[in-house]
């Protein structure tokens, strides 16, 4: 085979196609034909000069090619091997995506390389897209399962409750003494208390993952007053105290001002959590205390009480998403949960430390916006 | 010096690109950008005292858009096998993967890079299906190209592998 003249009409095509030639002598060394692209001297610059494509030093992914085009290139015909896509970097650092193709034109061994261009980028971006989705589509079908999982424990929880209703109904039914009357109904009232929480719980759980969906596709960013939440959450929890006798301490004056990147109710609802929790804890007649701090463009929040440290086993997934674990820790976790959502859609941190000398410690970094003391 | 090839091999999005770079280059981004094709990158490596020259062979994630090409196996010393920790499903797909790498170029040696170990609240591999790994014969590393955690381990655990199996 002649060599490609580049004014020729196949050397131009192949030239503007953005094609190095190389045909293979006696000798086994592939020889360029034609005048090498711009493209094949800015990855082997002494390809031009040595006219034969030093593979063993250029490049690793050709070498293992060549054993294929060997194979195409033996059986002769029409038969072609393609390398697929690979990438080179020029002497200017600029990554060059390339394919090679192994043929047998006029009776010789003939080896193309191309220079992908446009149709590759849009494969690429198409790939992109549909690899995006499938990972993505991978995530919420997990999260499903856990969702499932979730959902089995509650129901768990929520049958537990009512059989407990029902039981105490059908006492009452056959019962005539009014004082145990009484004490049954005191019963079942309270199984339907417990029955009515845990679903407002779930519902806030549901409500909370719902909005920090909607948060992420775009919204204005929600913002809240740290002072003006605090002052909500205390509220919310004053009478549970008072019942309990237990003080709550709140220390960090000054800070009432820091405004965070979180939806206002969001923020109570998660200060209200940690403080029922905190109260929960702790001794009657104890006292809850929170604490803020201002860390380098955040504002650290601090719950602690003196109760019962948690036990071990639910300290690890105190906040995970993970729901394996028996019906009782899934209720604790639920209210976790929610905080650690609303904590972490605003790029904050939540945490707990069990205390040395006993108690509970939860804390969340919150970023601040601009602060208005 | 020694060389020796190592293929990434896993599905897509498991972070066999990030892995590379953190070794490589000591760089992350949390920008997912799908390999598609191959990349060959090389780093030195002290293996018990000897030099060890690593040519790096990044291979495009294997799903059904497209499938791990056992020709660019050929000539490799060995390959790190990359799930994503929190992607369960990964990890049986690392496992059908090696499958059909062993059934293309035989036995070799290998190791289990389980990554993004630094996403702890999202990991779905259980101790018990690592248990079971480790049990056939399978090493394991949990990595994070994000923190660096476990990367150069894994990959110079890997070296020493290819170094002592002749």
């Amino acid at each position: 085979m002649p060599d490609l003249d580049r004014d020729s009409p196949a050397g131009a095509v192949l030239e503007a196609l953005g094609f190095a030639v190389f045909v293979r002598d006696k000798s086994g060394a592939l020889r360029l034909s034609g005048t090498p692209p711009d493209w094949l001297r800015s990855i082997w610059p002494d390809v031009a000069s040595a006219a034969s494509l030093p593979i063993d030093h250029a490049s690793p992914f050709l070498e293992n090619f060549l054993v294929d085009a060997g194979g195409c290139w033996s059986a002769g015909g029409e038969k072609r091997a393609r390398s697929g896509p690979w990438v080179e970097q020029a002497a200017d650092g600029i990554e060059l995506s390339l394919e090679a193709t192994a043929l047998t034109a006029g009776g010789q061994a003939i080896l193309l390389l191309e220079r992908l261009g446009e149709i590759f980028e849009a494969k690429k971006s198409m790939l992109q897209k549909a690899r995006e989705t499938v990972i993505a589509y991978q995530r919420l079908n997990s999260e499903m399962q856990k969702k499932e999982i979730l959902l089995n424990c509650i129901s768990e929880e929520m049958n537990a409750a009512l059989a407990n209703v029902i039981t105490s109904l059908r006492l009452i039914e056959m019962e005539k003494n009014p004082a145990q009357i009484a004490q049954l109904l005191s019963l079942a009232s309270r199984a339907t208390e417990e029955q009515q929480t845990l679903i407002n719980k779930v519902l806030n759980v549901f409500a909370a993952e719902l909005e920090g969906l909607r948060g992420r596709n775009g919204m204005a960013i929600a913002e809240a007053k740290l002072g003006d939440a605090l002052l909500a959450a205390e509220e919310n929890v004053a009478s549970q105290f008072a019942d309990k006798g237990v003080r709550l301490s709140i220390t960090g004056n000054g800070l009432a001002g820091i405004r965070v990147a979180m939806d206002s109710t969001h923020l109570t609802r998660v200060l209200s959590t940690l403080l029922e929790n905190g109260l929960q804890s702790a001794p009657a007649g104890d006292e809850v205390r929170l604490n803020f701090a201002e860390e380098s463009g955040s504002i650290l929040i601090r719950v602690t009480d003196n109760g019962p440290s948690f036990p071990k086993d639910i300290c690890a997934n105190l906040f995970s998403r993970a729901t394996t674990a028996t019906p009782g820790p899934q209720a604790l976790q639920l209210p976790f949960q929610f905080c650690r959502i609303a904590v972490e859609n605003c790029e904050g941190e939540i945490g707990y430390e069990s205390r040395k000398d006993g108690g509970n410690s939860f804390w969340i970094m919150l970023p601040t916006l601009a602060a208005t003391k | 010096m020694i060389q020796k090839k190592i293929c990434m091999i896993g599905a897509s999005g498991v972070g066999k690109t990030s892995l590379i770079a953190k070794f490589v280059h000591s760089m992350f981004s949390d920008k997912y950008l799908t390999t598609v094709g191959v990349k060959i990158d090389k780093k030195t490596v002290s293996v018990d005292g000897s030099e060890v020259m690593l040519m790096i062979w990044d291979l495009e994630g294997d799903d059904d858009y497209q499938r791990l090409q056992t020709s660019y196996l050929r000539g490799t010393s060995g390959y790190l096998l990359v799930a994503d920790g929190t992607r369960q499903i990964t990890l049986d797909q690392a496992i059908e993967i090696q499958g059909r790498v062993v059934a293309a170029i035989g036995p070799l040696p290998f190791l289990l890079a389980l990554n993004k170990a630094d996403l702890a609240p999202q990991w779905e591999i259980d101790e018990a299906r690592t248990d079971s790994l480790s049990a056939r014969g399978w090493r394991s590393f949990k990595t994070s190209a994000k923190e660096g955690a476990g990367v150069e381990e894994a990959f110079i655990e890997l070296g020493r592998m290819m170094t002592q199996s002749k």
